[in-house]
């Protein structure tokens, strides 16, 4: 049966790990007992509670006793230690039942909120949980006289400590898409430079010898560099190698366990520093990332918009002409009329269906593909689709001198923005004067830092200062056939590639697109 | 039948003016064709009768615009709205300016073709209104001074003894002057010459 067999090696899995890991941070106990100012491994049952593996109450609760009595052996007589065990299992099944509420099995306890509540139910609840088993400890006479609040303390700080370090790390090792993340994060060289970083201030804290922390704080550079840069992730990795770091340096250093319980407590507070930094970045990210996603959508919008109209003039013309045709034919007329309005057919279908084929066009690059190419084919296929217009408006549609650069961007997005400019241009020009001079010219230079600029300039009024202001706000459009979109979303597509999009108050019109450069020869 | 009502389109759009030229001359209705607001405008005639297919939008001058000045230029044309995309707003803003009807592209023919029908109707009574109205007027210029002073005050619903008082007259003289201003007019009741004169002086 491998579904059984895969339910007891995860068991199985679990259990070792559990015991492996209490085992290891089984470090400076207090009296002998399960009481050390570091505790991880509750972390890893409370994982394992909340992704519900094979029987989790049960197994846990049973690796928690054998965990024990294989660590810390058995008492004499056996049963006081056994009961207190089981209250601290007990303790972990509630904490569990508690977080269980909290944290989404999708989530990656990767935002303020759910942060802030997480790290007050640990809290909260460890020192609930160290209350009830330094009284079972007392009460079943395992406790020397005295020591109580002492073991609390210990306790406490070695528990709740240890899980806040610790869980997120568990938490996203056991999400698919969190092990990905933490993947992605540790092949970083970014990583392996602050965990060096960490390790030469961890060298300059402790170097003087001295039990003390005159320099710890240095050791917050480290998992703050991680957590703006990557994130939660960087912060789990670098607050995980910090945890690492601070025990390991001090049991070589054979610091006593008070030392190592106030280290704890930097580890605290560096590991939660780290988490609420990692969460705003994240946070901010994924802000920027619906923005961006909104405006693609509304860039979506105002094409099927400006599609739908171009849609309805063939249409429109189409079913004018079939009605002609149909009552042309009523009458048994099939003479040069129904000729005309045949040939208007069948053109009418053809641009009906150029504009779907722009459509498609258009969905294709709803996401944003990035390709390598040059400027100069940029910038003939906008100039390309914008000719026939010009030449029927009587425009000179000129292209001025181009540098050899070539673009990492999206084409057709950029080709949008071009000849979005293109046409505003023409439209400028039809309100010009019969005689004046009608022209569009399109130039571009290098920038200083891998930058380019764009020119599009055209023989028209240009724009005012107050209409400079308003330019690029959705709907602000000085002509009935559009919705005022096209430069709001030209800007946003600009954007997105890391770009700039103005108009300029000149003598005629001028727009400047500035972007970023592949290569340069 | 329309033979002196021409329908006038103005579309920004080729291949839908001549399309639509097309099918409106394939039901014999005389056409004229526009390609913008302006062109429409600067060859506007006063004595052009029919209606006009007004598309909304257009470069230059779009349609609602149009309308507008083609009222302020003394336009008696019923107007007909095309739109690629009807909404509300703009809807109401035609029927306020007293649209015919309000088409959204794709058109339907039969509705095109009621929708110009409407609109020849509502010209043909505006002309026989106007036509009245011109008749009203030229029967009260007839009048003599004397005859309108006491029309005046007829349709006032003065009697005729206080008529007399208020022109020094007699009232046998204001009967005769009465009797005469009605005979003239064609009238033969008071309600009559009340509708009659309302209409005429406008």
């Amino acid at each position: 049966m491998p579904a059984r067999l895969a339910a007891a090696l995860t068991v199985a899995t679990f259990a070792a790990l559990y015991i492996a890991l209490d085992a290891t941070s089984f470090i400076a106990p207090l009296y002998g007992l399960n009481l050390t100012p570091w505790n991880p491994a509750p972390a890893l049952a409370l994982v394992y509670l909340l992704r519900r593996g094979p029987a989790a109450p049960w197994t846990v609760l049973l690796t928690v006793v054998v965990a024990e009595s294989l660590i810390r052996g058995l008492t004499t007589p056996w049963w006081p230690g056994l009961l207190s065990t089981a209250v601290l299992g007990a303790g972990y099944l509630g904490l569990g039942q508690l977080l269980a509420r909290l944290l989404p099995p999708g989530g990656l306890l990767d935002d303020r909120r759910t942060l802030f509540a997480w790290s007050g139910c640990i809290a909260g609840g460890t020192l609930l949980l160290s209350l009830l088993y330094l009284s079972a400890l007392q009460l079943s006479g395992l406790l020397p006289a005295g020591a109580w609040l002492d073991g609390v303390r210990r306790f406490w700080i070695g528990d709740s400590v240890g899980i806040i370090v610790a869980m997120p790390l568990f938490w996203w090792l056991s999400s698919p898409r969190g092990r990905e993340l933490l993947r992605q994060t540790l092949g970083k060289p970014e990583t392996a430079a602050y965990a060096l970083l960490s390790l030469l201030l961890l060298w300059l804290a402790f170097a003087d010898g001295l039990h003390s922390f005159r320099l710890a704080y240095l050791l917050f550079l480290p998992i703050v560099w991680a957590s703006v840069r990557q994130g939660m992730a960087g912060a789990i990795v670098a607050a995980s190698l910090l945890q690492i770091e601070i025990v390991v340096t001090t049991q070589i250093l054979g610091y006593s366990g008070v030392t190592l319980a106030e280290f704890q407590m930097l580890s605290l507070a560096m590991a939660l520093i780290g988490f609420f930094i990692g969460a705003i970045v994240d946070e901010q990210r994924r802000t920027s990332e619906e923005l961006r996603h909104s405006l693609r959508l509304a860039a979506a919008g105002e094409m099927a918009g400006a599609l739908a109209h171009e849609l309805n003039q063939p249409l429109t013309a189409l079913a004018a002409y079939g009605a002609a045709c149909e009552a042309l034919l009523a009458r048994g007329e099939s003479g040069e009329r129904l000729q005309r309005a045949l040939g208007g057919l069948l053109q009418e279908a053809n641009r009906a269906g150029e504009v779907l084929r722009r459509l498609r066009d258009f969905f294709r690059t709803g996401a944003t593909q990035l390709e390598s190419f040059p400027l100069a084919r940029l910038v003939s296929q906008a100039v390309a689709a914008c000719q026939t217009r010009a030449e029927r408006e009587g425009i000179v549609l000129s292209v001025g001198e181009l540098p050899p650069a070539t673009l990492l961007a999206d084409r057709l997005q950029l080709e949008v923005v071009l000849r979005n400019l293109l046409a505003n241009a023409c439209d400028a020009l039809a309100g010009v004067a019969a005689g004046a001079p009608r022209s569009i010219r399109i130039s571009g230079e290098l920038l200083p830092g891998q930058r380019l600029c764009l020119l599009v300039e055209d023989s028209g009024p240009g724009i005012s200062p107050a209409m400079a202001a308003r330019l690029f706000e959705p709907f602000q459009s000085d002509k009935s056939s559009g919705l005022g979109l096209g430069l709001a979303i030209s800007r946003a597509i600009v954007e997105t590639h890391g770009g700039m999009l103005w108009g300029e108050v000149a003598g005629h019109g001028r727009f400047k697109i500035v972007l970023p450069v592949q290569e340069s020869t | 039948m329309n033979s002196q009502l021409t329908v006038f389109i103005v579309d920004d759009d080729p291949a839908v003016r001549d399309a639509l030229g097309l099918l409106l001359g394939v039901h014999d209705y005389r056409v004229a064709l526009f390609a913008d607001g302006e062109s429409f405008i600067h060859a506007f005639r006063p004595e052009w009768r029919g209606c006009v297919l007004l598309d909304i939008r257009m470069p230059g001058i779009d349609g609602l615009s149009l309308q507008k000045k083609l009222g302020e230029i003394g336009n008696q044309l019923p107007v007909i709205m095309m739109t690629g995309h009807g909404d509300v707003a703009s809807a109401r803003e035609a029927f306020r300016a007293l649209a015919v009807d309000f088409l959204e592209k794709p058109l339907d023919h039969e509705r095109l073709l009621a929708a110009i029908g409407e609109a020849f109707a509502r010209q043909s009574s505006q002309l026989q209104q106007a036509a009245e109205v011109q008749g009203n007027h030229r029967l009260l210029s007839k009048l003599t001074p004397r005859e309108n002073e006491i029309m005046e005050r007829v349709v006032a619903g003065r009697h005729n003894r206080e008529i007399a008082a208020e022109l020094g007259i007699s009232p046998r003289t204001v009967e005769v002057h009465k009797a005469r201003m009605m005979d003239k007019l064609g009238v033969g009741s008071v309600a009559e010459l009340v509708r009659l004169q309302l209409t005429g002086e406008r």
